[in-house]
């Protein structure tokens, strides 16, 4: 009878019901929306940043963090990369030899980042390899070709085919110098990696730095799934538990990025947070104002004999009737939203028609929106907890009803 | 005879520190088993106050009231609470029905809260609405009975959990005079056939008329109390 007297009770001012109903849909669809945009935007960050440079876990040497130098590399890495994508959730094993230098034309000289690349691998991964706005990609027999960004190659003045000198330190601490050709240019939309960075061929990188066959500065490895994160380094660390190499999440290779999503992630929720605060406000208003309209009718329940425990409950599921429809209205069209916005992407260039750069990675102006399960379960179990919170407040009315006056 | 109602010196004020407005002043009064019993008086006399304290749906300033032997006011909320569901029946001037309950569901609703089994409940249900003559209406909602009807229902709910005690406040105020005739030859049928206590305020002299014992109140006093020979 309570269910019953509750259900048809919500429904007695429909109008109110409904625009209370959508209040809370529409903080929904405005929280699922914004939240599924900005975890695509970070997915689309992290998953740039990794193919680009060292995947969602490197392998490095343990005091390579630290100074950063081309003689603190790891050997053996052919049978570890075997070992590694035997793993069934590693989408890609990648070797990076990473060392800085000096780029030199005869317009100038620019200290650079020297990456040396598979260039098969990364044609397949990394978004850099897909950003060149002349000439081509590096190919796996190239010898003395390099690629560099739009910026640099301004800088320096040079065009494709223009020769450029590399200085750098090898391995056994020796100025070396090359000289070479570019092959390409590359725009990224970064000022600081269309402006400080030269890609080489890995074996040519190893001929400039003095690396042997089997030996990279990094092992980098790129996840189907970046969730399987914790389990995969797990497997990789007691797999290399006897070598002297580091296994690390790309959060600490990419700590300003990490740091960024964070930041962003939490100030996201604490703005989509604040929002539905003011939207319960007005819902806590709504119910109030439905309970006080209908003192008279709890008065009367009560003098029948309904234990208090009885109209709480009434109450009580009035909130759940609205909270739920709420909820499947605002979970059903922010999801909508949110997943036509995964599937269709939303380009807004026409808002940023500069590009845009997110810690030093340049984004796709074109976002994608990543919805998933907990996005749905946390705001959804957030709004209906928080209909139970207003329902114990409005209960407390009930207590405060004086029967005869009531009655009168 | 078994006492249901036994009232001691029952006074009620109302206000605060400065103004008191002193609405019953040491009132005594004894019901007993199946008596039907008018109580008259002037606006303010305090009828409807010492329905709701009888009712124990307030609380006196002094004095005490009994239900059955049980001093009421000494009862815990839900003790008390327990006993308007079981021992006492209520209808109130303006019906006072749930709007979004039929009939036949305000009817049921304090067998619901009972607890009382769902195939007993439609029996009781459907004869009391029998016995006050709303059979085929049970599926109505109060806004589709006219207002004799739905004080038809308010006495179908009273009697339904058959109580020792009903208690009606003005039940005839809100009907024109020929439905307020028939409400009251189907309280006072109730009263002989199921022998229940009936105690209900009224201006109307031809309601009092059909009383067994009327009580006149003024100014929080009963000043009269007679039995009326004929009806009772």
């Amino acid at each position: 009878m309570i269910f019953r007297v509750a259900w048809r009770s919500i429904w007695r001012n429909r109008r109110r019901t409904l625009i209370t109903a959508a209040s809370i849909a529409l903080g929904l669809i405005i929280a699922i929306f914004f939240i599924a945009m900005a975890e695509g935007v970070y997915e689309q960050i992290v998953n740039d940043g990794v193919r680009m440079q060292a995947g969602h876990i490197t392998l490095e040497n343990p005091d390579y963090q630290m100074a950063p130098a081309i003689d603190l590399r790891i050997g053996d890495v052919e049978n570890i990369r075997k070992y590694i994508k035997k793993i069934e959730a590693v989408e890609e094993a990648k070797l990076l030899i990473w060392g800085q230098g000096v780029a030199n034309s005869g317009a100038g000289a620019v200290g650079v980042s020297i990456m040396g690349v598979e260039p098969a691998v990364e044609i397949k991964n990394s978004p850099l390899a897909r950003d060149i706005v002349a000439g081509s990609y590096l190919a796996e027999d190239d010898d003395r070709k390099v690629v560099l960004g739009e910026h640099l190659a301004k800088e320096l003045k040079l065009g494709l085919g223009n020769k450029i000198v590399i200085t750098t330190n090898n391995a056994r601490g020796e100025l070396v110098e090359e000289l070479c050709r570019v092959k390409g240019i590359f725009r990224t939309g970064s000022d600081e990696i269309d402006g400080y960075f030269i890609q080489i061929p890995l074996n040519f990188a190893r001929k400039v730095f003095g690396l042997q066959a089997d030996e990279a500065t990094q092992l980098g490895v790129i996840l189907k799934r970046p969730q399987d994160q914790p389990m995969v380094m797990e497997e990789i660390k007691s797999a290399l538990a006897n070598k002297n190499i580091e296994v690390l999440p790309w959060q600490q290779i990419l700590p300003e990025v990490a740091s960024y999503i964070r930041i962003d992630r939490v100030s996201n929720w604490v703005f989509q947070g604040l929002l539905f605060v003011i939207i319960l406000f007005t819902i806590l208003n709504t119910l109030l104002m439905s309970v006080m309209e209908r003192e008279r009718e709890f008065a009367v329940l009560l003098a029948l004999g309904t234990p208090i425990r009885k109209l709480k409950g009434q109450l009580f599921l009035e909130s759940v009737f609205i909270g739920c429809l709420g909820c499947f209205a605002g979970l059903t069209l922010g999801g909508l939203a949110a997943f036509v916005l995964q599937i269709r992407g939303l380009d807004l260039a026409f808002l940023m028609p500069e590009g845009v750069t997110i810690s030093g990675f340049a984004m796709s102006t074109t976002v994608h929106a990543l919805v998933t399960p907990p996005v749905f379960l946390w705001t959804g179990g957030i709004v209906l907890g928080a209909m139970l919170l207003l329902s114990l407040l409005i209960m407390r009315r009930i207590k405060k009803i004086s029967l005869a006056e009531t009655l009168r | 005879m078994v006492k249901i109602v036994e009232v001691k010196n029952v006074t009620k004020d109302f206000g605060g520190d400065e103004i008191i407005t002193r609405a019953l002043r040491g009132v005594d009064l004894d019901l007993t088993a199946g008596e039907f019993t008018s109580m008259a008086g002037p606006s303010g006399s305090g009828k409807t106050t010492l329905l709701n304290i009888i009712g124990g749906l307030d609380r006196p300033t002094s004095g005490t009231v009994s239900i059955e032997g049980k001093e009421i006011h000494q009862l815990s909320a839900g003790q008390l609470s327990r006993l308007r569901r079981d021992r006492i029946g209520f209808i109130f001037q303006s019906y006072n029905l749930i709007p979004v309950l039929t009939a036949y569901e305000n009817a049921e609703y304090v067998l619901m809260i009972q607890n009382v089994e769902k195939e007993e409940r439609r029996e009781r249900v459907l004869r009391v609405l029998k016995e006050v003559g709303l059979e085929g209406l049970e599926h109505r909602f109060p806004r589709e009975l006219s207002g004799g009807q739905q004080q038809r229902v308010a006495i179908a709910r009273a009697i339904a959990p058959e109580p020792a005690l009903i208690l009606a406040d003005e039940p005839t105020a809100n009907v024109d005079s020929e439905t307020a005739g028939s409400l009251m030859d189907l309280l006072r049928r109730l009263n002989e056939e199921k022998g229940m206590t009936f105690l209900f305020s009224t201006h109307d002299q031809a309601v009092m008329r059909r009383a067994g014992r009327l009580i006149r109140l003024q100014d929080g006093r009963i000043i009269e109390d007679n039995l009326q020979t004929g009806n009772r």
